[in-house]
């Protein structure tokens, strides 16, 4: 093997690093065994080879051609190129700003400015009853707190999973086998363990709803540690896929990806493309026993029909799609819009989301 | 099939010593790979069909609890003491062997060891998982430690039906298996369906390749179209007529809101029948 093939493996592993694959520098040392493997005589060769080594999940795989054509380009080698991926576009400022300061209003809570004093209960009715864009920075521990306490009705329900148990249903062979050897007809029983909900999240972040769904993406945060399938999107003219950047244990690099990952964190907003997107690409994550969660104000720029389709197919695919909107909130309000009359036949539960009180109310909508 | 990706994965797995995760659409024939390549080694297949709940007693070893007892009870009558019989039910006979064990204690050539839809196994498993593919051994309280003499080829598949876990994708190498192109299912229908013509396999699959394109909410496997191919033969089939496409449509389309959509389009024209 040349040593320029070696340089420019490491290189080529050093560059998807960069843009955020996860290489570590035992896949270098299997992608020089790979290419030993295979030879260097065929470039289509190299390339499969290196491609089933380096990539690990169907989106990458645009990533990886990119750098391969830059690392393996026939004349000289790209270093120090600045060409930029095709998968970073350049990011709007403003919304990396935004989000910035949403993660930092949990720890400085003086450059708020706030001047009222906020209770620390959570069950003052004051503060379960207020609108979520009146929220002072301290109330988020109030969110997560209740966030935890659904989690952990969530995970009670029974699985097909077994656990020991006195008063089982099943009797359990293997410790009564253990126990048989003193004393013959011992029972031991078992039950269910319990199972895990599923739940799907697709939240609106275009325009008013951005806040609420700020809101919504942190109680589901807290959730996903405990619930372990917890799927979240957001969407304003694109769907994206957040699971991956809320399960990261450190808020820190919750935000710095989030914020890498929706660029249209405001803006029109296209409900029924967003579903139809969701659909087509991840309709696999929903089954009759994943209960889907759509945060929105149902403002739809697009056409009607396409979103009532796509809300139908939803539906028929779920256990139960639960539409939050937090504008049923404020007491005139009537979901008149036409995306929002589109959707309606279809939602099993039509509910606001605009504070505590409501996100609270979510749990009995989730679990039952 | 001749696919370089496939043969190219296949050949690095072996060579490096790496499971390979297959992902890919249901029906593209991600099992088969693995059947296929026990063929081309001459060798067993062991295949862990996985399912939400299944626990580590399930795949790996379980204890043959009728039989001890059985034996117990026998000990018992001939008067023997409890610490004998115990010596002796926690013995490799009374030992069931589930697929992971029986790859690992395998005995001759190391066979390739399937597990199958592992998307669909809870996080727990797949952690389990990972231990048992990172050294090839088991231990038994009871025996003591059973060790793989050869590294079974393991082969894992995935209908990404949830998200893997980061530590499993990095210890695996990768194959992502799409839909097939037109000559490629063609291939594929005249080498599986021989009884099909060249011109009625050609409009069969150029009809399926349409349908992927449009907005299904299940979209046909090969599996499937091996399956329509197989039952318009049976009905003597040489072409496509939308009579003969009511009629066996359920073999392709199996969700119902879409077989009203096929349907709708072929009755409007919109699906245009002859091969491409």
């Amino acid at each position: 093997m040349t040593a320029d093939l070696v340089r420019r493996t490491v290189a080529l592993c050093r560059d998807l690093r960069g843009r955020g694959m996860m290489v570590t520098t035992a896949h270098a040392i299997d992608a020089i065994r790979a290419l030993r493997c295979v030879g260097m005589e065929s470039r289509e060769r190299v390339y499969l080879a290196l491609r089933c080594v380096l990539v690990a999940r169907p989106e990458e795989v645009e990533i990886f051609d990119d750098a391969f054509a830059m690392a393996f380009a026939p004349s000289s080698p790209p270093e120090g190129s600045t060409r930029v991926s095709r998968r970073s576009p350049p990011r709007d400022p403003a919304v990396v700003s935004s989000l910035r300061s949403w993660g930092e209003q949990g720890s400085d809570s003086e450059e708020q400015g706030d001047p009222e004093p906020v209770p620390a209960a959570s069950d003052m009715p004051a503060v379960v009853q207020k609108d979520f864009s009146a929220f002072g920075a301290d109330e988020l521990a109030d969110i997560q707190r209740i966030a935890s306490r659904i989690a952990r009705r969530l995970a009670a329900r029974p699985s097909r999973r077994w656990a020991p148990d006195r008063r089982g249903r099943r009797i359990d062979l293997r410790r009564t086998m253990r126990r048989a050897l003193a004393e013959p007809l011992d029972l031991r029983f078992r039950r269910r363990k319990p199972r895990k909900t599923r739940i799907v999240a697709i939240c609106d972040v275009s325009g008013s709803m951005d806040l609420y769904s700020q809101f919504l993406l942190q109680f589901l945060y807290a959730l996903q540690g405990t619930v372990a399938r917890v799927e979240s999107f957001v969407f304003s003219t694109v769907l994206r896929r957040v699971t991956g950047v809320l399960r990261q244990p450190d808020y820190a690099w919750v935000l710095r990806g989030l914020s890498a990952e929706v660029h249209d964190w405001s803006g029109g907003t296209r409900i029924g493309e967003s579903l139809a997107a969701f659909n087509q690409e991840w309709g696999r994550l929903v089954d009759r026993r994943t209960v889907v969660v759509i945060l929105s104000d149902g403002w739809d720029t697009g056409d009607p029909s396409l979103l009532g389709a796509e809300m139908e197919l939803l539906q028929r695919r779920s256990r139960r799609v639960v539409w939050l909107n937090p504008l049923l909130g404020s007491a005139d309000y009537q979901p008149l819009t036409q995306g929002m009359q589109a959707a309606l036949p279809h939602v099993s539960v039509f509910a606001p989301a605009h504070n505590l009180a409501a996100l609270r109310a979510l749990e009995r909508h989730l679990l039952s | 099939m001749a696919d370089p990706a496939i043969a190219t994965s296949l050949h690095l797995a072996l060579e490096l010593h790496k499971p390979l995760l297959i992902e890919g659409h249901a029906g593209v024939g991600k099992t088969e790979i693995a059947k296929v390549l026990a063929r081309l080694l001459a060798t067993d297949l062991i295949r862990l069909q996985c399912y939400e709940g299944l626990d580590a007693n399930t795949a790996l070893y379980e204890w043959n609890y009728a039989r001890q007892l059985l034996h117990i009870r026998l000990q018992e009558r001939d008067g023997h003491a409890p610490a004998e019989a115990e010596a002796k039910i926690f013995s490799e006979p009374f030992l069931l062997k589930r697929p992971l064990l029986q790859a690992i204690a395998h005995e001759g050539r190391p066979p390739v060891l399937l597990v199958d839809e592992i998307d669909r196994s809870d996080e727990e498993f797949e952690a389990f998982l990972l231990e048992v593919l990172s050294d090839f051994q088991v231990t038994v309280p009871e025996l003591g430690t059973i060790r793989a003499r050869e590294r079974p080829h393991v082969i894992l598949t995935s209908n990404r039906s949830r998200e893997l876990s980061d530590a499993l994708r990095r210890r695996c190498l990768y194959l992502f298996i799409d839909h097939p192109p037109f000559e490629k299912e063609l291939m594929i229908v005249r080498r599986k369906v021989p009884g099909a013509s060249e011109e009625l396999a050609a409009e069969i699959v150029s009809l399926v390749q349409r349908l992927r394109r449009a907005k299904l909410a299940k979209l046909p496997g090969v599996s499937e179209t091996l399956d329509w191919a197989e039952a318009l033969v049976v009905l003597h089939a040489a072409h496509l007529t939308p009579e003969l496409i009511g009629e066996t449509l359920g073999c392709l389309v199996k969700d119902e809101a879409d077989l009203r959509k096929v349907r709708g389009d072929i009755e409007a024209g919109r699906l245009p029948l002859g091969a491409a």
